[in-house]
């Protein structure tokens, strides 16, 4: 249970703090290489590892109890990035910005989704990003518009022994689906909340952007039907078998996928970042944004020194190494130009580092869970053709508007100045 | 005056002898119960604690009383539970019948038919999923080579094909209950009055229809309450099987209270609807209990 603090008695002058993170197989190890050097520099502070549930929505739960009862620790929270609005809102998390974080290290769009009401509640540790996924052996120029990625889709398709789908992604009625959505939306100008507070996801652009996601299934028919029980897994099972042209996924499948002995494609497949609408003017290549950040404990004894653990965790030397050791992506910019990162993520980290650029927050708001189960569901009834599109998004706004105000955000988010 | 104050010692001894069973059952039962219905007068958000936890009287009600994805629920709930029940109770009372006859190796079949009820759940409604789940599954490829399907399709995109695999697991896994439950009830049938029956001349038809269903009224409905609660609250199996969707169109109440209340924390409308659950079940037990009681009165005079 407490790898750090093996075979030490405890010394009532010490400092204990309480970790908890993703601590599995090779991210264990190096987690605990870094606590163990972090206790190494600041003696007096002793790091224990407190483990937790792998699965983002069991660590929310406990986290959400523990919070609730007032418990101190984990003195550092592992936050998933659509956690920290909520946290802060609640009065669970410190906010980090009297101790000067050098934000502007930071990818901006990894700050300000910790940010809420014009505070800084968490930095970011590690960053998740939509990708596109390309097999270079059947289409070897990275598309510039979504319509032209559909006829690329099209036209390795039905060349002789082409793969049968054209693009796979996640479409069951669970997060994934969102992040998607969000891809689509950037691309083609909308937004699901505005920088007002107003919610503007039954806008003509959305509408547009929907309705392009469903033509993918059921007009042009790159998409199969199956997408809309699927998950990362099924996306990444499809094209590692050879049997997509495209896929929309989240960076860990480059591992496995380059991996001969599992994979049909390696050394065939490049990724980029989802390109834009070639037909809507304010849209903009658009990757969905993931990835984890820490945050100090509002009811930890030791503020401080749990600060200087999260600033050791996110400096540079240690990003790297973790980048290096499990391929996870940096979330401060300078490392993708570092030398040391070459081949530590797999593909090309000019790459990686545009989509990055292209990221956008999900809704940056404390009630996003509630908010991110209305559109599943009717984002889910449009793209099995229950309803139509525009009737699916004005149901979303309708409903999201009424949670809006049946918890007071309303109120809340005039209060603050960031909302998106 | 003796006799009177004798009773009330009697009374007294057995209060105090089923005291601590009656603790245990406030304790287990009752207290968790009052409480739930506490919480549910409450607007108690736990992600949330800006909201504080007023007392908002019976707006927990009201708002599902106005929420159309709630009746929904009720909907596909009483949907599933009457289909699923209906064929169960046709095809158990078939395998009670079949197993009630003398023939070789009749306890090894008891015990074989059980097997899909001892499996988990879970375990079940995920190898139900494999089979039904993408293009190039079992139940396709098993049906478009008999010529069922011209090509394979997606079972869980449409909310009438999505409830196919979800009955047909229900039917799979519980029938061999509702078997054993039958067979149970078949056994205590006197078999002189089939006897009787053939001397005078009766048919196989007429004597299920006028000795077998009438006698097996009893274990019909105990099997019937068993199955409707359990059909009521059913949960894992959708669960796993469909999530509830697509949209929300296969989601019980059951789901719907779970995501409310763990998913969502929403602890007070949680509580209210978990109240709402509560009180449609003890109706359902309570009918039955009655008309079950009816009926057995009516069979003694």
């Amino acid at each position: 249970m407490f790898l750090a603090s093996c075979g030490r008695a405890p010394n009532p002058n010490e400092t204990v703090l309480t970790f908890s993170g993703s601590a599995l197989g090779a991210e264990g190890t190096l987690v605990a290489k870094q606590l163990k050097r972090f206790m190494e520099l600041n003696p007096g502070v002793r790091v224990e590892l407190q483990r937790t549930p792998d699965d983002a929505s069991q660590r929310h739960q406990l986290y959400v109890q523990w919070l609730n009862a007032r418990v101190g620790n984990p003195s550092i929270l592992q936050l998933d990035v659509v956690w920290t609005p909520e946290f802060a809102a609640a009065g669970w998390v410190l906010p980090l910005d009297k101790y000067a974080p050098p934000r502007a290290e930071f990818f901006p769009a990894t700050i300000s989704a910790n940010t809420w009401a014009g505070k800084l509640y968490a930095l970011p540790w590690f960053a998740d990003v939509g990708l596109l996924y390309r097999r270079t052996d059947l289409v070897p120029n990275e598309p510039k518009t979504l319509e032209e990625m559909v006829a690329q889709a099209r036209a390795a398709m039905s060349r002789r022994g082409g793969p049968k789908y054209g693009i796979v992604s996640q479409g069951a009625r669970y997060e994934g689906l969102i992040t998607g959505f969000v891809e689509y939306l950037g691309a083609f100008g909308g937004r699901i909340i505005d920088d007002k507070g107003e919610v503007v996801v039954n806008r003509p652009e959305a509408v547009r952007a929907l309705e392009f996601m469903r033509d993918e299934l059921y007009k042009s028919q790159v998409a199969p039907l199956d997408v809309l029980t699927w998950h990362e897994e099924e996306a990444r099972f499809a094209f590692q078998n050879g049997n997509a042209v495209f896929m929309r996924n989240w960076p860990y499948p480059v591992a496995a996928m380059s991996d001969t002995a599992q994979s049909k494609v390696a050394g065939k497949f490049t990724v980029s970042p989802m390109p834009a609408s070639g037909t809507a003017p304010n849209g903009h290549s658009t990757a969905a944004l993931g990835g984890a950040q820490l945050a100090i404990n509002a009811y930890t004894d030791h503020p401080d020194a749990a600060y200087k653990l999260i600033a050791y965790l996110t400096a540079p030397e240690q990003m790297l190494e973790r980048a290096v050791a499990v391929g996870q992506y940096p979330t401060r910019p300078a490392l993708y130009s570092d030398t040391r990162m070459r081949g530590a993520i797999g593909i090309p980290l000019e790459n990686a580092r545009r989509a990055i650029e292209s990221a956008t927050p999900r809704p940056v708001t404390p009630i996003y869970t509630e908010l991110s189960e209305i559109l599943q569901i009717e984002l889910h009834r449009a793209l099995v053709r229950q309803v139509e599109p525009t009737e699916a998004l004005n149901s979303a706004a309708a409903r999201i508007n009424a949670l809006i105000e049946r918890t007071g955000m309303r109120k809340l988010m005039t209060a603050g100045t960031h909302t998106e | 005056m003796r006799k009177v104050s004798r009773l009330g010692h009697e009374a007294r001894l057995g209060w105090s002898l089923v005291a601590p069973a009656l603790s245990v059952i406030a304790l287990i039962a009752i207290f968790p119960l009052g409480w739930t219905f506490w919480e549910s007068l409450h607007l108690h958000e736990l992600r949330m604690p800006w909201l504080g936890k007023p007392f908002v009287g019976l707006a927990n009600y009201i708002e599902i009383a106005k929420d159309p994805r709630f009746w929904a629920a009720l909907g596909h709930t009483a949907f599933f539970t009457v289909v699923s029940i209906s064929l169960e109770l046709m095809i158990g009372l078939f395998l009670a019948l079949a197993m009630n006859r003398v023939f070789r190796g009749r306890g090894f079949v008891r015990a074989a038919v059980l097997v899909p009820w001892a499996i988990p759940t879970v375990v079940a409604a995920l190898l139900w999923r494999f089979i039904f789940e993408s293009q190039g599954g079992i139940a396709n490829a098993l049906l478009v080579k008999a010529g069922f399907l011209q090509e394979p399709m997606v079972w869980f995109i449409q909310t009438s094909t999505a409830w196919v695999p979800v009955i047909l697991a229900d039917v799979w896994k519980t029938t061999p209950f509702v078997a054993l439950l039958l067979l149970a009830g078949l056994q205590n049938i006197d078999l002189t009055l089939y006897e009787a029956a053939a001397v005078d001349g009766a048919n196989a038809w007429w004597q299920l229809r006028h000795i077998t269903l009438p006698l097996l009224k009893p274990a019909i409905l105990v099997t019937l309450i068993f199955r409707t609660l359990d059909g009521f609250r059913v949960f894992d199996l959708i669960y796993v099987l469909t999530g509830g969707g697509p949209g929300t169109s296969t989601e019980p109440v059951a789901l719907y209270t779970f995501n409310a209340l763990l998913q969502n924390l929403r602890f007070g409308y949680g509580s209210a609807l978990s109240v709402v659950i509560f009180a449609i079940t003890f109706g359902l037990a309570l009918f039955y209990v009655r008309g079950l009681g009816v009926r057995l009165g009516g069979d003694e005079s």
